[in-house]
């Protein structure tokens, strides 16, 4: 028997799905349905990407002019590059592929009918609006303008209203992402079915697994410091202050314990989403699964002893920096062995060069200049000078925006048909990809060469910097001309998902040729995901997996597939 | 009985994840209060001729009397949850005591802070004091949060709800009011270190 059974979408008119399960907005709001939860974080991340994108337009164009500007003043310019930090790391770019993305992808994948607690997701999800409420209102109270780091003293001595509010949102917003966390490690441990072995488990999976591990075991570091900071700043004393025998750079230290693991709290679940993205789209077996999996596992917990990389200038022992120094660079080992298997995977592989795949090998170039840029970062040496810097600005964007959010929008790419049923337009899918790329690059690049010339992060005007204000000027117009590029390639992007939303064609159930679970159930799922628990063959065998002229898609033939894994064919 | 086809049907599965999940979650609050008390040790041998003022009281002796309460009520708790699984409805009564020894905890703590405002220590004086309220206080905090579960608990409790077959909510109660009580009895245990000379 082949998928081709009752419930492929030509067999039976309107099927159960679960976007037409039960009607009406209550059904969505208190909906306990993984799917459902994981489109209202999508709209929710998506809402704030587009609040964030426009404060960064904000400073781009502030930039274009060295000196003063009349319409926006210094305190406003330092108050829009903090709220675009805080947005996208705390409301988008944490959020966004495991909250969004894998609630709706995980129990599908793993074959399972939800997570294991569905009402502590949809609990999750309202902390996440909560936090963003909390967002919202610090500006109302009179913003902030500490950077999304709220370094002490500076973050306890600013006279601003919204320093405390958003400070208690960063609290919540770090427990929506801890219960998101612990749902998926107790899923992915206590929820498989039979036949999922740990060694079945997409790689998509495995990352979410390492991340979730990150988001459990690093999170409250960051909820109890933040509220530190609350009580810090109501009474006036705490032990960050130095004037009472505190220690503002225990602050830092604090921060970047969380800090740092958040980083691959960003990318771990980008990597995953790379992993599926290049093996499905140029029909190839993962090359190294094992290798992939393990290095999740690997970064999960290198992590965790880096992060007084940030702080090379604070004064921190020449002991402690030299071992920080060194343990960051074995950082390098377990993300090079996964960029060297996805590039054997493209080897020899029949590469579709659609839409999420573009946004594949975007990735894998815009990581690698990421991942490479922070070796002068791990320096101590060139540290000194680089620290604080737009190259420090240029490097984390390429790790953070071009390799986590890039992944981000190529796994909603990628799952699109999946999750809504229709087909977005291929032809400006690729066109708005391009941009993105094209606009990216010129506008992080060249940042590259502003922080290496001695360009300082933060800097509201740069006519003052002698001999350099004419360089830096031509720099950031080329940087800002990008960056309208990249609003560009997204408007487009938002324009043609949102007309497939109405207008696309029908999606069939498995529009790539992937072979892991979720395209076996039909686009978009039932509710229950699945009739019958689903039989497990090797996720990134497409020996089975053949084109189909009637559906105009691709079918698995599940017996097959499951025998050609128990053949040894698999691993 | 049918054999439930995935672990997501399966009662026994699901209790299997339930507590795992609190597992997961109890070390959440666990690296909280490590990361707590770390900055606490931090600061306190930055400073460790200055730290404690000279006039300053030491910690209250009424907390041994809510380290008492709080031991107890972690022993009700435990009977109350062995009454449980076995359907007994004496776990109605060992509820009762344990939401009891815990109003009583919370309200010597309370006491205990009055009596140290009563003496001039007010949190703004010294970080001596600010630590002393505010990591008492982190805790009181946890203990208020578990109160409305425990609540929820005791109540099912006094109907006999708990049996063989279903003792989920007060082995999940169970297990956090535990994780306080040892939270406790290290915090304490710092606290006290600390405030010697
Ligand atoms: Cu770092």
């Amino acid at each position: 028997m082949t998928t081709l059974d009752a419930r492929s979408p030509i067999a039976a008119e309107a099927p159960d799905n679960y976007l037409t399960f039960r009607r009406g907005l209550l059904s969505w709001l208190l909906t306990l349905d993984h799917k459902r939860i994981g489109v209202m974080y999508l709209v929710a991340v998506l809402a704030s990407f587009f609040v964030g994108g426009v404060m960064a337009l904000l400073v781009r164009t502030k930039l274009l002019f060295p000196g003063e500007v009349t319409w926006m003043t210094a305190e406003q310019y330092n108050q829009a590059f903090t709220l675009h930090g805080a947005i996208m790391v705390f409301l988008v770019i944490i959020p966004s592929i495991p909250a969004a993305l894998g609630n709706f992808v995980l129990p599908i994948m793993l074959g399972a009918k939800d997570v294991a607690f569905p009402r502590l997701n949809l609990f999750s999800f309202y902390l996440w609006l909560a936090g963003a409420a909390c967002a919202v209102y610090s500006l109302l109270a009179g913003g902030f303008d500490t950077g999304w780091t709220f370094y002490t003293p500076y973050s306890t001595n600013t006279t601003l209203g919204g320093v405390i509010p958003v400070l208690v949102g960063v609290f919540i917003l770090g427990f929506s992402s801890i219960f998101t966390g612990v749902n998926f490690i107790v899923t992915i441990h206590k929820l498989r079915p039979p036949g999922m072995t740990w060694f079945r488990m997409p790689l998509f999976l495995w990352a979410l697994y390492a991340t979730a591990v990150i988001q459990v075991l690093a999170t409250p570091v960051l909820g109890i410091t933040v509220a530190l900071l609350v009580i810090e700043r109501v009474f006036n004393i705490g032990i960050f202050d130095p004037s009472m025998g505190g220690d503002p750079v225990l602050f830092q230290h604090f921060f970047w314990f969380y800090s740092h693991p958040a980083v691959y709290i960003m990318i771990l679940p980008g990597m995953g989403i790379i992993s599926e993205i290049i093996s499905v789209h140029s029909h190839r077996h993962i090359f190294g699964f094992r290798f992939i999996a393990f290095s999740s596992i690997a970064i999960a917990i290198f992590s965790f002893l880096v992060w007084g990389h940030h702080m090379f200038t604070s004064g921190q022992s020449p002991l402690m920096n030299v071992l920080f120094s060194a343990i960051t660079f074995s950082v390098a080992i377990p993300s090079a062995v996964k960029v060297f298997n996805w590039l054997a995977t493209l080897y020899k592989g029949s590469i579709s060069l659609n839409t999420p795949m573009l946004y594949g090998l975007s990735f894998l170039f815009l990581f690698t200049i990421g991942g490479l840029t922070g070796i002068p970062l791990a320096v101590l040496s060139t540290d000194i000078h680089l620290h604080d810097t737009y190259f420090v600005v240029a490097h984390f964007h390429y790790v953070m925006m071009g390799s986590a959010l890039i992944a981000m929008i190529g796994g909603l790419h990628h799952w699109w048909p999946k999750m809504f049923g229709v087909m977005y337009s291929e032809f400006w899918g690729r066109i708005a990809c391009g941009l993105v790329f094209v606009g990216f690059n010129m506008t992080f690049f060249t940042q590259f060469m502003l922080g290496s010339q001695g360009m300082p992060r933060r800097y509201y005007s740069y006519d003052q910097i002698e001999g350099m204000a004419e360089a830096f000027k031509m720099y950031h117009h080329i940087s800002t001309g990008g960056s309208y590029i990249m609003a560009l390639g997204f408007v487009i992007t938002g324009i043609y998902l949102l007309h497939s939303l109405f207008a696309g064609k029908k999606a069939p159930a498995n529009p790539w040729g992937g072979a892991s679970l979720e395209w076996q159930c039909t686009s978009p799922p039932p509710h229950d995901n699945f009739s019958k628990t689903p039989r497990v063959g090797d996720c990134y065998d497409f020996s089975a997996v053949r084109w189909d002229e009637k559906q105009e898609g691709y079918v698995v033939d599940t017996e097959a597939h499951t025998a050609s894994t128990k053949n040894g064919k698999g691993h | 009985m049918k054999q439930p086809e995935t672990p997501f049907d399966d009662p026994a599965a699901r209790f299997e994840a339930g507590r795992f999940g609190m597992w997961l979650f109890l070390l959440v609050l666990a690296v909280l209060f490590v990361a707590t008390i770390l900055g606490y040790l931090v600061v306190r041998i930055d400073n460790a001729a200055t730290f404690v003022p000279e006039d300053a009281p030491p910690p209250p002796s009424l907390l041994l009397v809510s380290t008492v309460a709080l031991l107890f009520s972690s022993v009700t708790m435990q009977r109350a949850l062995a009454a449980g699984r076995r359907g007994d409805p004496r776990q109605g009564g060992l509820m009762v005591a344990t939401v009891i020894l815990a109003l009583v905890f919370l309200g010597v703590q309370a006491v205990a802070w009055v009596e140290l405002v009563e003496q001039n220590l007010l949190i703004t004086d010294n970080l001596y004091a600010w630590s002393f309220y505010v990591l008492t206080g982190l805790h009181a905090a946890h203990v208020v949060g578990g109160l409305p579960p425990m609540l929820v608990t005791c109540w099912r409790a006094m109907h006999a709800r708990y049996g063989p077959e279903n003792h989920r909510g007060i082995a999940y109660t169970a297990m956090y009011w535990h994780f306080l009580d040892g939270v406790w009895l290290v915090l304490y245990a710092t606290l006290w270190l600390g405030s010697l000379r």
